[in-house]
């Protein structure tokens, strides 16, 4: 039977875990590979009582140097930032003179209380934690490429500073009202904490002493099992990943031996209990709740409706600008005119709220303000800013039944004009534009036009005395409200193209027909998964696997039960 | 009750003539809305351009309402004001915006204007500084009495808006 492959994928595995890290156990288990026990695989049990027991001809140990089994396969449970010594720590801390910090002397006690005690559990497998020397030398001077001229860098020298200061735990301490919002003299200090973007890490490193047989406790037979990084979010690193189904890793010494050890690690930390995961679901599922209906209280469940078969229209507008203008000193009237009834039976439409002031019947008009000409450098051609807004809301009730009648849409007209120094109005141009049908958000512009005469006379006197000519009736800018038949000319009207006025329009729209189709939607959308039969599936699959879960507890009882009980049949028989 | 919030940022401003500015803004809703959390005005800090025209902000807005009707939608109306090296400060414009009403990103250009005084105060602003202000902060984003002034432009406020609305339809508003 062939070994499960090696695999050689030793990429590191992100985990997250809310719980607290000190929970975490992983099993390391290391074996060397002889060929002694890479063509032996089957252990001896499972062979029937009259065959020899194959135990019997293993090979004893020679000596030549093959060791005995147990030397060479180490399996060991390992929790969090637990200490293990290798035999390199044992030998150097029993010599007090090595002791150089605190923590040299903890762990000179503990391993004399280890010795008394009767040795230290593990051989091979060892460990360091986030306080040892190691840590720290192996973060300032890992090498990442083969160049052997490669030296710590600036950056490289000030992450280590700020991890070596991990005792102090800085929290996100995100103070929003600072009284002083700038440090205008960080101290050295200062800029070491915060110039370097770190979260605290704590590290531990799973090591294995490969050196031979009784030569255990040499510094350059020490190999990286695996190392654990985890920060105060609730990140795991772990590199390499846990085995799981994938093969053991291997380890290939170098020497005068070459040999191949392999290993393989597995996370055994005990899950939650399921009544503890339950209560806190419980917990978080009613803290979220309450925090819903305070805020649903808050908010209310009232809004104001439409008359039904009404349709609101809501618009937030702006006048923006009007650009491309000969005079200076602009200034725009503009107003909306909703369409009347009228005897061809077209619906009607009423204003229900005005802005500024209404003119009977059913317009809506504004002025604005007066501005001039932009003199900043930055703009090139000739724009005049109003900036000007105005809010209005038309309602459209739908009266008669008339299938062919769609609603005349609101226009906007335009009329800009210009005033001088000396109080005189030259008109500048008419424009007009029907409002969006959809609602969203628009910039509209309007091209503007202003009549000419023929003679030149008008002209001149239209640049030397001002006034010019004016339309009597403004409506005539779209369709004429006196206008009847079915063709419209404006034939004869002479006209001379002006600059544009820049709109920018939020309509908004509401009735009570929308609402009733975004219900249907969501309940047509019920009765077809219930059509699609998604949840009779569902529900048939679960008495199939009901069914067979009792069925394999049967045959499982059956097979317990001793031989005569189960063929009463023979029995009652004989 | 339908939910509207208001996530985005003043970005900054160009074509301003002055270059220390900053922006006082405020939002102003009907008497149907009421504001569920944020902060509804604010003043950014004083950015001083070294490289081009453009006066960068980045001031977040961050808003939660919640109405009760249609209108009074939300408008979002600007002062922007120039600092100089005396620490005086000198109006540079008002400028006003509806707050879209249509979910999504939008990219908001608010053009500004500031009064214009007579031709001795606009001289005197030329040289000394000061110059007329607005006696109530409302005109700026109310139209009534706005024909009364005689204006000039200043520069662009823009403004980056991402609107999310909840609850519309169930009320048969379509945006």
């Amino acid at each position: 039977m062939a070994e499960a492959i090696w695999s050689t994928d030793t990429g590191e595995a992100v985990y997250r875990s809310r719980d607290p890290v000190r929970n975490l156990r992983l099993r390391v288990h290391l074996q060397r590979i002889t060929s002694s026990n890479y063509l032996h695989c089957q252990p001896a049990a499972q062979l029937g009582k009259d065959l020899i027991d194959l135990a019997t001809f293993r090979p004893h140990p020679t000596a030549s140097g093959h060791r005995p089994e147990e030397k060479e396969e180490e399996e060991v449970v390992i929790g969090w930032q637990e200490k293990l010594f290798s035999q390199f720590e044992v030998d150097l801390y029993q010599n007090e003179a090595a002791c150089q910090n605190p923590l040299d002397h903890q762990y000179r006690h503990e391993i004399l209380k280890l010795e008394d005690s009767g040795g230290r559990k593990n051989r091979r497998i060892f460990t360091y934690t986030d306080s040892d020397r190691y840590t720290n030398l192996e973060e300032h001077c890992q090498k990442m490429t083969t160049a052997a001229s490669e030296m710590p860098s600036f950056l490289v020298e000030r992450m280590a500073n700020v991890r070596r200061r991990r005792q102090d735990k800085r929290g996100m301490e995100g103070g929003i009202l600072k009284s002083r919002v700038v440090t205008w003299e960080p101290s050295e200090e200062f800029i070491r904490n915060n110039h370097v973007i770190n979260t605290p890490l704590q590290t531990m490193y799973i090591m294995a002493d490969l050196g031979p047989y009784g030569k255990l406790g040499y510094k350059k037979h020490e190999h990286v099992l695996c190392t654990l990084k985890v920060d105060s979010n609730g990140v795991i690193t772990v590199k390499p990943d846990f085995t799981g189904s994938k093969g053991p890793y291997r380890i290939e010494t170098e020497g005068e031996k070459q040999e191949l050890w392999k290993y393989t690690i597995d996370n055994v930390s005990s899950l939650a209990q399921p009544e503890e995961e339950e209560r806190e679901q419980r917990v978080f599922k009613d803290l979220y709740g309450r925090h819903k209906e305070y805020l649903n209280s808050l908010v209310g469940t009232d809004f104001e409706m439409t008359v039904p078969g009404a349709l609101r229209l809501f618009v937030n507008g702006e006048v923006v600008s009007a650009q491309g203008y000969e005079y200076d000193n602009l200034y725009v009237h503009f107003f909306v005119e909703l369409p009347t009834s009228s005897p061809r039976s077209l619906p009607r439409c009423e204003i229900l709220w005005g802005h500024i002031c209404l003119r009977p019947p059913w317009s809506l008009s504004c002025y604005s303000l007066l501005s001039s000409l932009t003199l900043s450098s930055c703009l090139l051609d000739n724009v005049a800013y109003f900036s000007y807004p105005f809010t209005f809301e038309a309602s459209f009730l739908h009266e008669d039944e008339s299938v062919g009648a769609l609603p005349e849409w609101p226009v906007l007209y335009c009329e800009v004009l210009s005033l001088d120094f000396w109080q005189r109005y030259r008109v500048e141009g008419y424009g007009a534009v029907v409002l969006p049908a959809t609602p969203g958000s628009h910039t509209l512009t309007v091209s503007t036009w202003r009549p000419l005469e023929l003679s030149p006379v008008a002209e001149l006197r239209r640049f030397f005395i001002g006034g010019s000519l004016e339309l009597e009736d403004l409506s005539y800018v779209w369709i004429p409200g006196t206008f009847k038949g079915e063709r419209l000319s404006r034939f004869g009207l002479r006209t001379e193209t002006t600059g544009s006025v820049t709109f920018r329009l939020h309509c908004l729209q509401q009735s009570r027909a929308f609402m009733e189709s975004s219900s249907l939607r969501k309940r047509m959308r019920n009765v077809l998964d219930r059509l699609e039969g998604f949840s009779q599936q569902s529900s048939i699959h679960n008495v199939l696997e009901a069914f067979r879960r009792a069925r394999r507890r049967m045959q499982e009882a059956r097979e317990s039960l001793p031989q005569d009980l189960v063929s009463p049949s023979e029995t009652s028989v004989s | 009750m339908a939910e509207v919030h208001v996530i985005g940022q003043i970005m900054g401003a160009t074509g301003f003539s002055e270059s220390s500015l900053f922006c006082k803004w405020g939002v102003h809703t009907g008497a149907a809305w009421k504001l569920l959390s944020g902060v509804r005005e604010g003043q950014t800090q004083v950015d001083t351009p070294q490289i081009g025209d453009m006066a960068y902000w980045s001031h977040p807005i961050d808003l939660h309402f919640a109405t009760k009707g249609l209108q009074g939608w939300p408008r979002l109306h600007l002062q922007v004001w120039s600092q100089d090296s005396f620490g005086r400060c000198q109006l540079a414009g008002y400028g006003f915006c509806h707050v879209p009403s249509s979910p999504g990103t939008h990219q908001l250009d608010c053009p500004t204007w500031r009064p214009l005084g007579s031709w001795r105060e606009q001289l005197a602003r030329a040289f000394v500084g000061g110059g007329p202000q607005l006696l109530h902060g409302d005109a700026i984003y109310s139209g009534a009495d706005r024909y009364r002034l005689h204006t000039t432009s200043g520069g662009t406020v823009h403004l980056e808006l991402s609107l999310l609305l909840r609850h519309f339809d169930r009320y048969g508003v379509e945006c």
